[in-house]
């Protein structure tokens, strides 16, 4: 596989702001990549320095293998679809799939059969000849897409695409955008701050934080393996778990901090009298008998939505389960808590990074 | 009170203000068709008798108001066409940029904006007396014209180009267009109604500009209809009913277009004309 986009060493500084921290970053041609973060984090910068909206102030930005740092935007040859939609609001639909061919000088004839075969792709053909004002919510971002799909870009760029949109249908246009990724054999670049978004969608999930790529790999990757803390309760919904410890004097145990200590085994060996943060993922957590559980806790609120059951116990710090299906537990009540040795993370208190 | 009472009481109120505000306009309509000794009598009638029609052609001829007009037109059409080449550069550059610079930009025309025409017309006119524009007396006063009123459309089209979201002009932009491209397809159309309202207020003022052109513009064949209206008028005068004629004719067509476009003006100055 070749490389589409490659950036290295990138940095961008807006005055004295340090907006991106040495960014190194390889998108595989063909590749689905999620750009992840909490707002601020720098993700929309960096999808705007690759469209060449803004300037990169260091490093090396390539595309299709080409040095692109300071080429403007239209001859970088890359589509974006923006999270407004920027259609333009005096022109038809079919204008608006067209304005990008019309500038490089296609036909008109062209233009008009190339705007008709994407249309008939988006589900859009009834709607070629009204003005953005006249569509609803769903088919302006269908327009949208279209406009970025018809000219067959290097690559396309998503800047929260679906973020206007009602919970039902962003989940439906979920999977129309990545299938339409995959149908067109397409290099993307997709910027969310939705976290399930980024799982679902990417092959290649980026977490960024404050200008900094905190982790980058394969979904489950990251669900399994985060590098740090950050990473740990960024990815997964409900979010992780994080329980203040420190290691046994034997190191084989960890004694937990939940209000009062209780101490569980472990089957790593860490320096003893460590202090850590262990992480454990609702998921991941099962509800035991009082007594019979490697934890216990006693019940804070037990929220159900039919399919699933939220445990929150009332502890310092409070901790979330899980649960499929129903409970008969109620509040005030003390149960177990039982997870597997392989879903206990472990962070160093201080640093925040992962320990093995 | 009950709703539809304060509703009635506000009307009231509102026509009496109207009433108020634009008697002077009726008194200009009134008196050029009233005769001579009407219009000095006493108690003063509200409604001429006989009509006298015949004083709009009389004055038209006898004062050559068509010579005026033209060049009342013809450098209130100079105005704007100026104005709006220069300005509307001058109010995107203003509205996309934001720097302490601009802000210093800002402050300077709207400085610019309170300073009046007859305080500038003294050192305008001996700059351009020095430079020999005054040869070219209506050029003179176009280029005054444009001076002082640039502020208020540039102010007023700045905020037209804010209310075009950047994101159109980046998409623009992505979509293979420079930015000078991406200006005249995508931005320009989005802001022409604002622009539009601008240039017709602009070109309205410029009309009725009196300052400049009596200071600067000394053969009469070249002078506009506001300076023709001044110079009809000695200390003498008693022929109202003429010069109200000559009012009326140089007022109405303005009136006429401010009327026919008045909703259009409205919205475009409230709304950011983009839907």
């Amino acid at each position: 596989m070749t490389n589409q986009i490659e950036l290295s060493g990138v940095n961008k500084y807006y005055g004295a702001y340090h907006a991106l921290k040495n960014i190194d970053l390889t998108i595989r041609k063909g590749a689905f990549v999620a750009l992840v973060g909490p707002s601020g984090c720098g993700k929309s910068t960096l999808l705007r320095a690759l469209a060449g909206l803004e300037s990169i102030s260091e490093g090396n930005l390539v595309i299709a293998g080409d040095r692109m740092n300071n080429v403007p935007p239209r001859k970088r040859d890359l589509a974006m679809v923006f999270q407004s939609y920027a259609l333009y609001p005096h022109m038809t639909v079919e204008e608006n799939l067209t304005y990008s061919l019309r500038i490089r000088g296609t036909k008109k004839a062209e233009a008009k059969k190339a705007a008709e075969d994407v249309a008939a792709i988006t589900g859009l053909s009834d709607l070629l000849h009204r003005y953005p004002r006249e569509l609803s919510g769903g088919q302006r971002q269908r327009v949208a897409m279209s406009r970025a799909i018809i000219r067959n870009p290097k690559a396309f760029l998503f800047d929260e695409p679906l973020s206007n949109l009602d919970a039902a249908l962003r989940v439906h246009m979920r999977k129309e955008i990545r299938a339409l990724h995959d149908r067109l054999g397409a290099t993307s670049v997709y910027v969310t701050h939705d976290q399930i978004e980024a799982m679902t969608m990417a092959d290649h999930v980026v977490v960024m934080r404050q200008g900094v790529i905190e982790q980058q790999g394969q979904p489950l990757e990251l669900y399994d393996r985060p590098v740090n803390r950050f990473v740990a309760g960024f990815i997964g919904s409900p979010a992780m778990n994080f329980i203040p410890a420190t290691t046994g004097p034997d190191g084989k145990s960890l004694i937990l901090d939940l209000g009062r200590p209780q101490t569980i085994g472990l089957d790593r060996t860490i320096p003893a009298n460590r202090n850590l943060v262990v992480g454990l993922r609702p998921e991941h957590l099962t509800i035991a008998e009082d007594g019979k559980g490697l934890l216990e806790a006693p019940v804070a609120l037990v929220e159900s939505t039919g399919s699933t059951t939220f445990v929150t116990t009332a502890t310092t710090p409070e901790c979330v389960v899980v649960v499929n299906g129903r409970v008969p537990i109620t509040g005030g009540q003390t149960v177990g808590l039982n997870f597997q040795q392989e879903h206990i993370h472990l962070f160093d208190a201080e640093t925040d990074s992962r320990i093995e | 009170m009950t709703e539809t009472n304060r509703n009635r009481l506000m009307l009231a109120i509102a026509i009496i203000m109207a009433a108020i505000y634009l008697f002077p306009l009726y008194w200009m309509y009134v008196t050029a068709l009233k005769t001579g000794s009407e219009m000095f009598a006493t108690p003063p009638s509200f409604w001429p008798s006989t009509a006298q029609w015949s004083t709009f052609a009389y004055v038209w001829e006898s004062r050559n108001m068509g010579r005026y007009l033209w060049n009342s037109t013809l450098i209130a059409f100079g105005s704007v066409a100026l104005i709006a080449v220069l300005g509307t550069g001058c109010a995107y550059v203003l509205a996309r940029y934001r720097n302490r610079w601009v802000d210093v930009g800002l402050f300077l025309i709207l400085m610019l904006q309170v300073l009046p025409a007859s305080l500038m017309i003294t050192p305008i006119f001996v700059g351009f007396s020095q430079v020999g524009l005054l040869d070219y007396p209506r050029f003179a006063v176009i280029l005054a014209i444009a001076a002082k009123s640039m502020p208020f459309f540039v102010v007023l089209v700045r905020a037209t180009f804010m209310a075009v979201p950047m994101e159109l002009e980046e998409a623009a932009l992505v979509d293979g267009n420079s930015r000078i491209g991406a200006f005249f397809n995508i931005v320009l159309p989005l802001a022409r109604n604002g622009i539009l309202v601008s240039a017709i207020l602009i070109f309205m003022q410029a009309f009725g500009e009196f300052v400049y052109s009596k200071s600067m513009i000394q053969n009469i064949e070249l002078q506009p209809a506001s300076v023709g209206l001044n110079s009809f008028m000695g200390p003498n005068t008693s022929e109202w009913n003429n010069i109200m004629a000559y009012a009326t004719m140089y007022v109405t067509p303005i009136l006429a277009i401010f009327v026919l476009l008045q909703r259009r003006i409205v919205s475009g100055l409230t709304s950011g004309a983009l839907k």
